[in-house]
């Protein structure tokens, strides 16, 4: 039940060669979420939606701006899913999960409740090699959730896998959530995706700016054929549509 | 000798040129080598018996232009360095054709990988001195125990290389020229030849810095004439500046030619290869998060 | 439940045939490179039958005849000589190389201030620093040891400062991301992707410094497999330097395979399915 709150948040990198222009990847964003919600973040690539993950998490720092991430008045604890799995290759899977903690044996009892949850108990002393991309990529959400964060970020981690595989996790990822009600900022360019699990989408521009703020009042857990869900998705779809982002090709 | 290492580049740069310069690639380069010719002068007033410098670059510049010094007859470098460049180039001829001839046919056949691999790891496990020590008892001291000296030093290391090469070939790539029925020729000429020529490069530079090291060693224990012949001469003169001069002229000639010469020969046989363009456009995509 | 069953006695199988065809090929691979080595023996032979004198060429029997004599006599007392120095000069190389190359691998300066060193450092012929130890130690333990450390640092060094460039960035932001310290991020990330390349340094050396090692022993040393050939080479004994010779060879070959492979195997386990995803 965290509270994110972000203030006219910019970030900029460097030019890319020597005589170009910065970078705008965040213009100037204002958002603040808050309580056991399940919030989506849209938009084409290239609006600063991984940067902002990347800023909540601390790898990189704003240009001018503040966030805060706190729970009950101190600092939340996060749990993040990457695109891809980012396991250490050289350590097993237990291993992996408990790298992330910070209390050995107990832990265990723990990482090992989360394993199960996502079916993989039995890769418990397997190397993340051994596991084909999506298996590793369940291990990289039950790693996530079992840290029991406050605040879960999570950046397109389903865009790397093959459409049935991303269904199925996208099923295993609903029950988790039901099951725990974390605070979830969910990065995607999939407005189907976005539709089925989120409560609340965020719509970015190019640029890093909010186009649109949805609420999505469906109860949880939403299957992808359930016809509620296609006809908020086409309805979505075409409010999307109107953004008109710069020429697709672009 | 104020020239001291100067700020990290993850500090702000200062500004001001001297410290902008000294910080750059270029600048990095030359600190170090003042530093370096810096700390051998310190050597010499630790312990004098070392020739410092100014020393050794007076002895060069009398064995390269001649005189008369305690003596003994001066100026023959190019006569030496000649000798041995002659040797070394045949020993290197000898070497690399035949590594060729047996690295493809290692590579190619199994059987012929089965028999001859462990005699070609034998060979590239002997030291060159052996080499040296074998010819001089087969030869005497002649100008085949230098030059076989090289070639079978040289030899296992172009043969090991280019089986590596002949076998990395992608079998994909085999199978899609065989599927459109490309000739044979064309095959050897636009698959095998690129496909291996880095490994024979890699094997070429091998069987250069091994040869140049046998080359050494062969007249260093049995030369009338050479480099290698010349650097005992002074080391038993008991002249350590003629020694560590000669030292310099055979590192200085074994660096130019693997930086320049092979540097400049895989940058033209590798266009294809350079993918700068390619990265550069991952990493921005990566900096940018998309 | 009965589908995993099911699939793991099929797994069984289908490994148990594929190991009785692997042993196959590897008993028809032994038998081929046995095969190899008699043909090499045979070669020799004949060529030693044409040479006709022991004193250029002598016969494989007769080389064996040496090797016994070798082994009865003090084989061990000189390898084992031999070995503490170049283990000694290979701790040295690893122990001053490694900071060399982390030094290379976080700093653009000192990477570029390094760089043209080492690689001088690493194309120097062997032989000056062979020459260079006798003249600073004379006939001593340290000459080798010496050699062998200048020889051997600048793989070390290469290596690790290639390494510590290719620690992925992506794992060190994840550790950042979960509130991981330097510490734990040194330990876990970064000590575990350079170590593979220390070992492939310290592979890619072993054998240059074991020649580099020998022949330092011819130079300066009462003791040791270099001395030993030096000494039957100043004899004008062939069966003694063809004896010694191959002794080396083999000793290395044996090391080769049976000690740094096994042990690249055993330290970078998960390193064998990497490579298939």
């Amino acid at each position: 039940m965290a509270q994110v709150i972000i203030n006219r948040l910019k970030k900029t990198f460097p030019p890319p060669t020597k005589d170009g222009d910065p970078v705008v990847a965040i213009g100037d964003i204002s958002l603040e979420v808050e309580g056991n919600v399940f919030v989506s973040i849209v938009g084409p690539s290239g609006c600063g939606k991984s940067t902002l993950l990347n800023i909540l998490s601390g790898v990189e720092t704003p240009t001018s701006g503040t966030v805060s991430v706190t729970e009950g008045g101190r600092a939340a604890h996060l749990g993040y899913v990457f695109q891809d799995a980012r396991l250490l290759p050289w350590r097993t899977v237990m291993d992996n999960m408990l790298y992330v903690r910070d209390d050995g044996d107990a832990g265990e009892t723990k990482a090992t409740r989360y394993l199960d949850m996502v079916g993989l108990s039995h890769t418990h002393d397997m190397f993340p090699g051994q596991l084909s991309g999506g298996m590793q990529q369940r291990v990289g959400i039950a790693r996530a959730f079992s840290v029991e964060p406050d605040l879960l970020l999570m950046d397109e981690p389903f865009s790397h896998l093959d459409a049935i595989t991303a269904r199925s996790l996208r099923d295993h990822l609903q029950e988790l959530w039901s099951a725990t009600r974390k605070t979830v900022l969910f990065v995607t360019h999939d407005v189907v995706e976005a539709v089925q699990l989120s409560d609340r989408i965020i719509v970015l521009a190019p640029g890093g700016r909010i186009f649109d703020d949805i609420s999505i009042d469906l109860p949880h857990p939403r299957r992808a054929t359930d016809p509620k869900v296609a006809t908020l998705q086409a309805e979505i779809l075409g409010r999307f549509e109107e953004m008109h982002p710069a020429p697709a090709t672009a | 000798m104020t020239a001291a290492p100067v700020a990290l580049p993850e500090a702000p740069a200062p500004q001001g040129g001297l410290r902008r310069w000294l910080s750059s690639p270029i600048g990095a380069q030359v600190t170090a080598a003042v530093v370096f010719i810096g700390a051998w002068q310190l050597l010499t007033v630790i312990a004098p018996r070392v020739p410092g410098p100014a020393d050794v670059a007076n002895f060069l510049f009398v064995e390269i232009t001649g005189g008369s010094h305690g003596g003994i007859v001066r100026g023959q470098f190019f006569e030496h360095f000649a000798v041995t460049l002659q040797r070394f180039l045949l020993g290197l001829f000898f070497g690399f054709v035949s590594g060729l001839l047996v690295g493809i046919l290692i590579g190619s056949s199994t059987l012929a990988r089965a028999l001859l691999n462990d005699t070609v790891l034998v060979l590239l496990t002997m030291p060159a001195f052996v080499w040296a020590f074998l010819t001089t008892m087969w030869f005497g001291i002649t100008w085949q125990a230098p030059v076989l000296t090289v070639a079978f030093s040289a030899f296992p290391f172009v043969a090991i290389n280019v089986a590596q090469g002949v076998r990395a070939i992608a079998p994909e790539l085999r199978n899609m020229s065989t599927a459109f029925e490309v000739g044979r020729w064309k095959q050897f000429r636009h698959l095998t030849v690129p496909a291996v020529a880095g490994y024979i490069f890699a094997g070429l530079r091998f069987a250069i810095i091994i040869g140049w090291n046998g080359i050494l060693l062969s007249e260093w224990f049995s030369g009338q004439a050479g480099v290698g012949f010349r650097t005992r001469y002074w080391f038993d003169a008991n002249r350590y500046r003629g020694f560590v001069g000669w030292v310099i002229v055979f590192i200085v000639f074994i660096v130019l030619v693997d930086r320049v010469l092979l540097n400049r020969l895989q940058a033209r046989a590798f266009r294809w290869r350079d993918q700068k363009e390619v990265d550069f456009i991952e990493i921005q995509e990566e900096q940018v998060g998309l | 439940m009965t589908d995993t069953v099911a699939e793991s006695i099929q797994g069984d199988l289908g490994q148990a045939n594929v190991l009785r065809t692997a042993a196959g090929a590897r008993r028809r691979r032994y038998v081929l490179v046995v095969l190899g080595w008699l043909v090499f023996i045979g070669l020799w032979w004949l060529l030693a039958l044409w040479v006709g004198s022991e004193a250029r060429l002598p016969s494989p029997g007769r080389v064996f005849q040496e090797i016994v004599a070798i082994l009865q006599e003090d084989f061990w007392a000189q390898f084992w000589a031999s070995i503490v120095r170049v283990v000694a000069g290979f701790f040295a190389a690893v122990l001053i190389g490694t900071p060399v190359g982390l030094l290379m691998g976080r700093s653009k300066y000192w990477s570029n201030f390094l760089q043209s060193p080492v690689v001088v450092a690493g194309s120097i012929p062997g032989l000056t620093y062979a020459v260079m130890a006798f003249v600073v130690f004379g006939i001593s333990f340290w000459g080798p040891v010496l050699a062998v450390g200048l020889i051997a640092m600048p793989y070390v060094a290469i290596n690790v400062a290639e390494g510590v460039r290719g620690v992925d960035r992506r794992l060190v932001d994840m550790s950042t991301a979960y509130g991981r310290n330097e510490r734990q991020v040194f330990r876990h990330v970064v000590i575990p992707s350079v170590l593979p390349f220390v070992f492939a340094g310290v592979r890619l050396s072993f054998s240059l410094a074991w020649k580099v090692g020998t022949l330092t022993e011819v130079f300066g040393s009462s003791k040791g497999i270099g001395f030993q050939i030096r000494r039957n080479y100043q004899l004008f004994n062939m069966p003694g330097v063809i004896a010694w010779v191959l002794l080396f060879v083999l000793f290395m070959l044996l090391i080769e395979r049976f000690i740094l492979v096994r042990l690249e195997r055993r330290l970078f386990r998960w390193r064998q399915w990497e490579r298939e995803t």
